[in-house]
């Protein structure tokens, strides 16, 4: 129920809202009870006067039943528009503070998710969470206000048709809703599971295709999502048919309210205590006043799935950052070498350290590489620089400032990456380039292109800057990619440059054009690289060879022959490894 | 097909549950007016007749019976409802997702994946409530209101006439606003597959856009995307809303009229109708019985209303449904004889050109020979037609003109999944799958017992690292391989093309992101694998041509010249000058290497 507290807080800016909502939620419902109350009393107190030949006012009775009807109609049209407005922002602004606790975690906390994962919550059970405010927020309020109401009426008339009418409501509203909440908040958590691994498998089989297809293995993907959509609907199946009993139900404590208040009534209308046009009036009541607790049993079984769902947000919310933000303002670094003072770290869970021991300065406008094999560690020392993963033991400094007292954003800002995966955004080439630099002009964005060497091939495109890429758009190959991950470092401007394997899976044209167009970049830049082809680094001033995470050797370009020595890797550049 | 004839054309699918529930509400609807005379008679008996408790007893015991008959048939109906929809959506999952697979990688290219991803799931679910809400309320909007009708018609004519007239100008109204509905019904899907496949979007980007320090900026749009979906959303349930209160109102005139026109005939006033209507009399009993039978006329009506709603949800899943539903394969008569070539093939492009569209042309008059157990390489500056060559042969895409021979047979003859069988291929950027990495070595053989896999992945030379690991074979892969480096996951992949024992094997960039360590024993691997194989390497590095038996160089979608690289070398064409370009842009990067090759 901690999160119901915590969800309150989350809705508290629209308190107003919920208030109005609420009051023309009880309007709405008091005016259709008076309707089936009043047309009661008025067609037998009419047949009782006509066959007594008694005249009565009829006019007051008959305005009421007018009067009712109107605001029954009225007002519920306004209820529902209030509170859904009200709902639906609150939807949309959960959406952004999900999105705004989500961002710091990226990547290193993200990893262990499924991206199909991580969008069905920040789509699907954020809209679970309307539940809460529709369909339990504002019905339970109603549902106290009236039954407050209801009995006090019945009190008029006898306190045992109060004591009944006041039972049943109690157990359609209060015990029926204890009961549903209960049975359905296991199969609520599962729905959500059950959801989250749906959209995970759909999103395999669709972005997996050409692999599934080629090995046969289209049969299996497809009896997979056929079995996880199966599960959910008998996960769906088993809340559906207690909400079919508890809907039952609630019109059974309706139908014996009504049953008991005539055997307690009719002796009362016998022996004149009641009058008669008064029986008719509470048994329609009666059967109305259920309106007021009818919604809540399904309302409450639904309250497992969202809390399930609130829950689910909550620990993506509640993860704390790999490495948390500093407190006070960032330092202004005067100059931009980098330096790894004894850096060591682990993965969480990892067998071995990662990297151990490494150190390494890079001054300002110099260029080093770090040399090694798949998994030596050196992608964990870019993790380490761009603040991604904090250094267990050891210290990163820039411009001799420790990396640990900037800001993410601030730090990132001094440093540019081009990388062998490059994420295009399903949007214009143009938004793509400004992502690096919001505010660049046309003319600075064609320039960074045209260093990029990829200026000319956008500006053949019909549309040209504004083509669309990534998914839907014009599909770049991966050296066009990379040529657009150049000009967003050249637009962002920064003085550290990393290189992480620019030119990976490149043909030779390509990257010849890369390369220069990389030699352009790195002017004045402090540049590092992450490599693990030793051939071809005559450009860097210094290198540091990288073994399972530790320094195998370090200095100018000399030391690399003996370096790989050591390691049994060939030294050969790769013409001869074919 | 219209939406509505293909919703409707898969009724059928429901099965019996939708029968069931038809008949289960039907029933419910008549034990309603039986209620209500029962009621009416005890009331009217206390009320006017004097009755106490004794005499009216059987009455009541008889009510009772009644109250539980219906909540039972109230929860079977609900039951029979949700299994109705349950099965229409488990069905069409699996015929939607099945087609998706028959559309192949050429058609998914040309789509949002998240849009899709959206229809398979949301989408689907969309349906339910069509099936379970809006085709009972619609079969039960004919039958109950007729049934009451018939009910009061002999009891009072003058309240059934009420009833007959003001009836139809609910489902009037209804269509009147649910005509503009549609349209914004269609937009505010539409708005939320965007949303969706924005989302998706930016969870996968979310490190690039923080590297540039642009995932707070992010905010901003966050909020305006859901802004806008809240806006649609509203703008969809502001006509819902609308028509239910109109339907409301209706219903409330139409009970106050026969309360209204009862009342003044049981007090003795006249009625306010034409004096030529001869007003039938009424005692209380059948007044009181109309009375209660009139919520029960309009119920089914406004139920209609509130499900119209659920309706309009539905078509515009369906249409999303029905747009890929209706897209045909690109190979329209696919063929159905077995291979007949035995390992190892050989392969022959004819004249084979191929166009993505009108004036985009990938392919011209591209004749290639891939002879058999032979080792060739594809080589080309990007844009040449390597990538369209492979997805030719894998059988995703069809040539434009001329044909494809293995052996003998044109490949547009084979049986597609036959000829896959016979194929094994790693891409340039191979996909994990969710599941342990033994699956996913398995993806070409699942019935491979743990030994073949390990075998396999030891001739991947990916052994090693996987047997670090602490659940080794059997430790989880995360999306697109999230805790693996390039160069595992192509260890990964290399190991599934060797698991799959397949005669030909196509290698994209085989050894791209490897070190060199790792790609010497990849390269050892693929010799391996060579023996008794075809081989097709396509290359973007020309390193690792070398030892190909001939090598076809690619341009513009066409072989420009082939041979050894010896011969190419000789020739000084193209190759010679890609080779000559290589070595160039490996010296723009320093002399070591060329150093070491001059060795």
């Amino acid at each position: 129920m901690n999160e119901l507290l915590r969800l309150w807080k989350l809705f508290q800016p629209y308190r107003h809202w919920m208030l109005f909502g609420t009051i023309a939620a009880i309007l709405t419902l008091l005016a259709n009870v008076t309707l089936m109350a009043a047309s009661g009393w008025f067609l037998t107190a009419m047949a009782a006067a006509g066959l007594a030949g008694v005249s009565m006012n009829y006019f007051t009775p008959a305005a009421m039943i007018r009067g009712s009807a109107m605001l029954r109609t009225v007002g519920r049209y306004g209820e529902r528009l209030v509170n859904h407005e009200a709902t639906f922002r609150l939807i949309a602004s959960l959406r952004v503070w999900f999105y705004q606790h989500l961002e710091p975690l990226a990547p290193a906390r993200l990893q262990q998710y499924h991206s199909g994962d991580l969008l069905s919550r920040i789509r699907a059970d954020i809209d679970a969470l309307d539940n809460l405010y529709v369909r339990v927020l504002v019905p339970v309020v109603v549902a106290n206000v009236s039954i407050l109401l209801f009995t006090l009426f019945l009190l008029l008339y006898h306190p045992f048709l109060a004591l009944s009418g006041l039972t049943f409501l109690v157990i359609a509203g209060v015990g029926l809703p204890i009961w549903s909440q209960a049975r359905g908040a296991r199969p609520g958590q599962r729905i959500a599971e059950d959801e989250g691994a749906l959209r995970a498998a759909v999103i395999d089989g669709v972005q997996g295709m050409a692999e599934l297809t080629l090995y046969g293995a289209t049969e299996r993907q497809a009896q997979r999502v056929d079995a996880l959509s199966r599960r959910m609907i008998a996960d769906q199946t088993r809340l559906s048919s207690d909400h079919g009993l508890t809907q039952a139900a609630v019109g059974l404590c309706a139908s014996l309210s009504l049953w008991v208040l005539l055997w307690l009534a009719i002796p009362m209308v016998n022996d004149g205590r009641l009058l008669p046009p008064q029986l008719a009036m509470l048994a329609l009541f009666t059967l109305a006043s259920f309106e007021a607790v009818a919604p809540l049993p399904h309302a409450f079984q639904l309250l497992g799935r969202s809390l399930a769902a609130a829950r689910r947000l909550f620990s993506i919310v509640d993860t704390q950052p790999a490495v948390p933000e500093p407190t006070g303002l960032s330092p202004r670094p005067a100059h931009f070498d980098i330096e790894f003072a004894d850096v060591g770290f682990s993965y969480p869970d990892a067998p071995r350290p990662a990297v151990t021991d490494i150190r390494l300065r890079v001054a300002e406008g110099s260029r080093a590489a770090v040399i090694g094999a798949t998994g030596s560690g050196k992608s964990t020392l870019f993790n380490l620089l761009l603040r991604f993963w904090a250094p267990d033991s050891g210290t990163i400094r820039i411009g001799g400032h420790d990396i640990l007292d900037f800001h993410g954003d601030d730090l990132r800002r001094h440093i540019a990456v081009v990388s062998q995966h490059t994420h295009l955004f399903d949007t214009t080439i143009r938004e793509n380039l400004l992502i690096a630099n919001p505010e660049a002009s046309q003319g600075a964005i064609e320039a960074a292109c045209r260093v990029a060497q990829i200026h000319d091939f956008i500006a053949e495109l019909p549309e040209g800057y504004d083509t669309w890429v990534g998914e839907t758009g014009v599909r770049m190959s991966g050296g066009q990619g990379r040529r657009i991950a150049v000009a967003r470092a050249l637009l962002k401007d920064a003085p550290i440059l990393l290189l992480d394997e620019p030119t990976e899976g490149l043909d030779a044209a390509t990257e010849r054009d890369l390369m220069r167009a990389l030699d352009k970049l790195m002017v004045g830049r402090t540049v590092l690289l992450i490599t693990h082809r030793p051939a071809g680094l005559d450009w860097v001033d210094q290198v540091l060879v990288l073994d399972q995470g530790r320094e195998l050797a370090r200095g100018d370009t000399s030391v690399i022959p003996a370096a790989m020595q050591a390691t049994l890797l060939p030294l050969r550049p790769r013409i001869e490894s074919a | 097909m219209s939406v509505n004839a293909w919703l409707k054309s898969q009724r059928p699918l429901a099965g019996g549950a939708l029968t069931r529930t038809l008949w289960l509400n039907t029933a419910n609807g008549l034990l309603a007016v039986t209620q209500a005379w029962a009621l009416a008679v005890i009331l009217n008996d206390v009320i006017f007749e004097g009755a106490g408790l004794t005499d009216i007893r059987a009455w009541l015991w008889g009510l009772l019976g009644l109250f539980a008959l219906r909540a039972l048939i109230v929860w079977l109906a609900e039951r029979s409802a949700f299994q109705a929809a349950a099965d229409v959506r488990a069905t069409l999952r699996d015929q939607v997702h099945r087609h998706l697979q028959r559309l192949g990688p050429s058609y998914l290219s040309g789509q949002r994946s998240g849009a899709l991803v959206e229809t398979l799931t949301k989408g689907i679910d969309d349906l339910e409530g069509y099936y379970a809400r809006f085709v009972p309320a619609m079969t039960l909007v004919m039958i109950l209101p007729l049934a009451i009708l018939t009910v009061v018609m002999p009891v009072d004519w003058l309240a059934g006439l009420v009833l007959l007239l003001t009836a139809p100008m609910i489902p009037l109204f209804m269509i009147l606003i649910g005509s503009g509905a549609e349209v914004r019904n269609q937009r505010q899907w539409k708005q939320l597959a965007r949303m969706s496949a924005h989302f998706l979007d930016v969870i996968q980007g979310l490190t690039t856009l923080k590297l540039f320090g642009a995932s707070r900026r992010e905010v901003e749009v966050v909020a305006r995307v859901s802004d806008e979906y809240r806006h649609s959303t509203m703008q969809v349930l502001r006509v819902a809303f609308l028509s239910s209160a109109v339907l409301e109102f209706f219903a409330s005139v139409g009970i106050a009229i026969v309360a209204v026109f009862i009342g003044f005939r049981l007090y003795g006033l006249a009625v306010p109708v034409a004096p030529w209507l001869h007003v039938p009399e009424i005692g209380y009993l059948q007044g009181l019985f109309v009375l209660m039978l009139a919520p029960e006329f309009y119920a089914p009506l406004r139920n209609l209303g509130t499900q119209y709603h659920a309706r309009m949800g539905a078509v515009a899943a369906a249409e999303q449904l029905i747009r890929v539903l209706e897209t045909e394969p690109d190979r329209t008569n696919p063929g159905t004889e077995p291979l007949a070539a035995t390992r190892p093939l050989g392969v022959r492009f004819e004249a084979v050109r191929f166009r993505y569209e009108e004036g985009r042309e990938a392919l011209q008059d591209l004749s290639l020979e891939i002879p058999p157990g032979q080792r060739i390489a594809l080589v080309g500056t990007s844009g040449a037609g390597k990538t369209t060559v492979v997805n030719l042969l894998l059988g995703f895409l069809v040539p434009t003109e001329g044909r494809i021979l293995i052996g003998a047979q044109s490949l547009s003859d084979i049986d597609l999944d036959d000829w896959r069988r016979h194929l094994a291929w790693v891409p340039q950027q191979p996909r994990l799958f969710q599941g342990s990495i033994a699956d996913n070595i398995r993806l070409g053989r699942p019935e491979a017992d743990l030994e073949a896999v390990r075998e396999a992945a030891r001739r991947a030379r990916a052994d090693g690292f996987i047997e670090a690991l602490p659940d080794a074979y059997d430790s989880p892969v995360g999306e697109r391989g999230a805790g693996f480096s390039g160069g595992q996951i192509q260890r990964i992949a290399l190991a599934r093309a060797f698991l799959r024992d397949a005669p030909l094997v196509i290698l994209d960039e085989a050894t791209a992101n490897l070190d060199p360590e790792s790609e010497r024993l990849v390269q050892e691997g693929i010799d391996d694998l060579a023996r008794d194989r075809t081989l097709l390497v396509i290359a973007h590095r020309l390193a690792t041509v070398r030892r190909a038996d001939r090598i076809l160089v690619l341009d513009q979608g066409r072989v420009v010249e082939q041979g050894r690289h010896d011969e190419l070398i000789e020739t000084g064409g193209l190759y010679a000058r890609m080779i000559a370009a290589d070595g160039a842009s490996h010296l723009a990067q320093g002399g070591i290497g060329q150093g070491i090759e001059d060795r």
